[in-house]
């Protein structure tokens, strides 16, 4: 027990000092720090989709839905009400939230692929609004028309808006609250009860576990943190498009977080990492780096079932 | 690793010790231009090389290295070999921004040049814009980019929706009639492209109707049925890409093409090749085309790139990457730098000589919205002629760039230059 604490504390460090010195060891490797943001905004859309399938057992195949309306909501807040941009990812977080939270009530009955379908269904239905309402959205060319602005705290400015460290560390920070919040939901008797719900719902209906009010919650959480993902997804790019809500981008959600490793809270990181990666640099070696990208997957989930982190912590206990 | 796909290893390596050797400096001073003496001139090109517009970008690529090839030959950009590092913007906006954060943070390129697809294009240009960066944009048509969207640093060589629907309008409505269906694409293109043609027809008095269909339609029975019933004089097909080659190839099938003409904005080579000789018909306009017996240049231009192509001709896209490459070079030559505020004031108004610009009229870059002012060839589409495979079209007649676009003020930019 003390052994698993003290392992798993040691993951903690390590991962918070590569991410916390990312903009001094990434150019000597080739990358460049935005590369970094992404890798960290796209970590967590997979670590908050985890929790519904890594942590409650159930498989959402629409959480672009959610991604791009935190993207929409953030960057349609900021272009139409005004130029803040915490208010715009708070409002960003609060629009896919909501919708997830409001859609989660239709779904909470369905199981297994029908859960899959009808959360595919939500996520098209997004896409098409995006795409087709072009004067309030911007259509298939996507909302323009907003930046990220820099944070004044009183006591000193971030200049996010200028510095890309600077914005590296206003996702960093976010990040770290947002998978803080998350781990203490995990820790928490709800948290349990999701792993109950994803060993035997059966059984955990049999406790007496209200499983549809539970399955409805960690939806909804999922979602808004996802969300969060997006507004920050918006920031990165200064843009949001129709893309964003697209089912590839819930394909790609569910690529990092199986690669990764579903069963493990950092895996989806660590998936990221890859995902992110493999796109950048492959893409620039062979117009066919798709290919590559889609091997590894295939590679990971014949070898490694439980990903890459999943592998590791395994390698490690034994 | 950005780079000329095939020169792989030796420059990943170099570019890791130098990073290695000055990384803690670079930090702490991101973008400031160095003295470089004889190092490369970098041309970022970012093109959605994978994804549905594929064909088009893969066009202007090709002609990209190519051109820089040959300007490579030539001196190359204020006397400095000529760098491309070309990358795939897959077709996705967030893929195009990071590609272009890459090029610039990372390979500190000197410009860049893209996208195919205009969203990916807008949205590029809000990086370029914010890092100072000179940018041209070769082929993405949605107008805001030189309209209400413009910025400083970005120049666009293709037109905008509204030059074609303008070019084609008259030449239409006095061939055929004023009796209007169209054919459309549902996205930010093919409507304000539609909504022109409309605002230019109902001004000469003319009646429409039409279908707005998704972008990458495959079965266009119903809406034929219903061009049918409308019977127009005209049925303008300004889907893209395979379903306007899907709509051209149903048109035939239903034998409309004995009851109406057809015509549209665009109809790009690399489409007309891959349809029935039957659907190799129609009036369209072309951004440019290889058989221009009255400009000497053009003659040279095709004679030189064309082996290069396996024996086919250069078309419209080919045309675009040229033209923006030697824009840029002609750019930095006037300004005698590469800073970006420079080179965009050099290229205001700078008349293209024409072994650049290969067409007969005077193009250039207009200061008003940065739009190139180029020729619109109207004309008609044909099977393969006498002049080989390529030969498809014959032009009937070209207008000038400004008679299309009319005044810059009437665009709605209003260019807002950096302190």
């Amino acid at each position: 027990m003390n052994e698993n604490f003290l392992s798993r504390h040691r993951q903690l460090l390590i991962v918070w000092a590569l991410l916390l010195t990312v903009p001094f060891w990434l150019p000597m490797l080739g990358g460049y720090t935005a590369l970094a943001g992404r890798v960290v905004v796209f970590a967590l859309a997979a670590m908050s989709f985890n929790l519904l399938l890594g942590f409650t057992g159930i498989m959402s195949f629409g959480h672009a839905a959610y991604f791009g309306l935190g993207a929409y909501g953030c960057g349609l807040f900021m272009k139409f009400v005004t130029a803040s941009t915490l208010l715009g990812v708070l409002a960003g977080t609060l629009v896919g939230g909501i919708a997830g939270t409001l859609f989660g009530l239709l779904l909470v009955r369905r199981r297994g692929v029908y859960f899959a379908m009808v959360t595919i269904a939500f996520g098209q239905v997004c896409f098409y609004i995006a795409y087709k309402w072009d004067e309030f959205t911007g259509g298939y060319d996507g909302l323009r028309g907003f930046a990220r602005a820099p944070i004044d705290f009183g006591i000193f400015k971030l200049d996010i808006a200028a510095s890309n460290n600077a914005f590296y560390y206003f996702v960093v920070a976010i990040f770290g609250l947002a998978v803080g919040l998350q781990a203490l939901i995990l820790k928490s008797p709800f948290g349990r009860t999701m792993l109950a719900i994803r060993e035997n719902e059966r059984r955990a209906r049999f406790l007496g576990i209200p499983i549809e009010k539970h399955i409805w919650l960690a939806f909804s959480i999922s979602c808004f943190f996802t969300a969060l993902a997006g507004s920050l997804y918006a920031l990165l790019n200064n843009f949001a498009d129709p893309l964003g809500l697209n089912y590839i981008m819930s394909g790609n959600i569910v690529m990092i977080t199986v690669m990764g490793g579903m069963r493990t809270f950092w895996g989806p990181l660590v998936g990221a990492v890859l995902f992110v990666a493999l796109q950048d640099y492959v893409s620039s070696m062979t117009t066919n780096w798709m290919f590559f990208v889609g091997l590894t997957f295939v590679a990971v989930v014949l070898f490694f079932p439980r990903g890459l982190m999943g592998m590791l912590q395994k390698r490690a206990g034994t | 690793m950005s780079q000329l796909i095939g020169t792989g290893h030796t420059r990943r390596r170099g570019l890791l010790q130098a990073t290695a050797a000055i990384g803690g400096l670079q930090l702490a001073s991101p973008f400031i231009i160095k003295a470089r003496g004889e190092t490369p001139v970098k041309i970022g090109f970012i093109d959605p090389i994978t994804g549905s517009l594929s064909a088009l970008a893969v066009t202007e690529v090709e002609s990209a290295k190519w051109t820089v090839e040959q300007m490579n030959k030539n001196g190359g950009i204020l006397g400095r070999p000529v760098e491309l590092l070309i990358e795939d913007s897959a077709n996705d906006t967030g893929t195009g921004v990071q590609k272009a954060h890459k090029l610039i943070e990372r390979d500190n390129v000197d410009m860049i040049l893209g996208d195919v697809n205009s969203g990916i294009a807008y949205a590029i240009m809000g990086v370029t814009a914010e890092k100072r960066v000179f940018h041209i944009v070769p082929g993405g048509h949605t107008d805001p980019i030189t309209g209400k969207d413009c910025k400083w640093n970005t120049f666009r060589t293709c037109n905008t929706t509204a030059m074609d629907a303008a070019a084609m309008t008259k030449t239409l409505v006095s061939k055929f009639g004023k009796k209007w269906f169209f054919v459309t694409p549902d996205y930010a293109y093919g409507q304000t492209l539609q909504a022109n043609f409309v605002r230019n027809l109902e001004a000469l008095g003319g009646t429409w109707q039409g279908d707005m269909l998704p972008i990458a339609n495959s079965d266009f029975s119903a809406t034929l049925i219903k061009a049918k019933g409308y019977k127009p004089d005209v049925l303008l097909n300004l889907m893209g890409g395979s379903a306007q080659i899907n709509c051209m190839k149903q048109f035939i099938q239903f034998g409309l093409n004995k009851q109406m003409a057809l015509g549209g904005a665009l109809y790009e080579i690399e489409s007309v090749r891959s349809v029935p000789k039957e659907a190799q018909s129609g009036w369209f306009a072309m951004e440019w085309y290889w058989n221009q017996p009255s400009v000497p240049a053009v003659k040279k231009f095709v004679d030189a790139i064309s082996p290069v192509l396996g024996g086919k001709m250069p078309t419209a896209r080919h045309w675009m990457a040229y033209v923006s490459l030697h824009a840029a070079r002609l750019a930095a030559e006037k300004a005698k730098s590469l800073d970006a505020v420079k080179m965009a004031h050099a290229l205001e108004d700078l008349e293209l000589p024409p072994e650049v610009s290969l067409m007969p009229g005077k193009v250039r870059y207009r200061a008003g919205d940065h739009q190139l002012m180029s020729d619109i060839y109207v004309g008609e589409m044909h099977p393969p002629g006498p002049g080989g495979a390529d030969d498809l079209f014959t032009i009937g007649q070209t207008v000038t760039g400004e008679d299309a676009a009319g005044p810059a003020e009437a665009t709605g930019c209003k260019i807002a230059w950096p302190a």
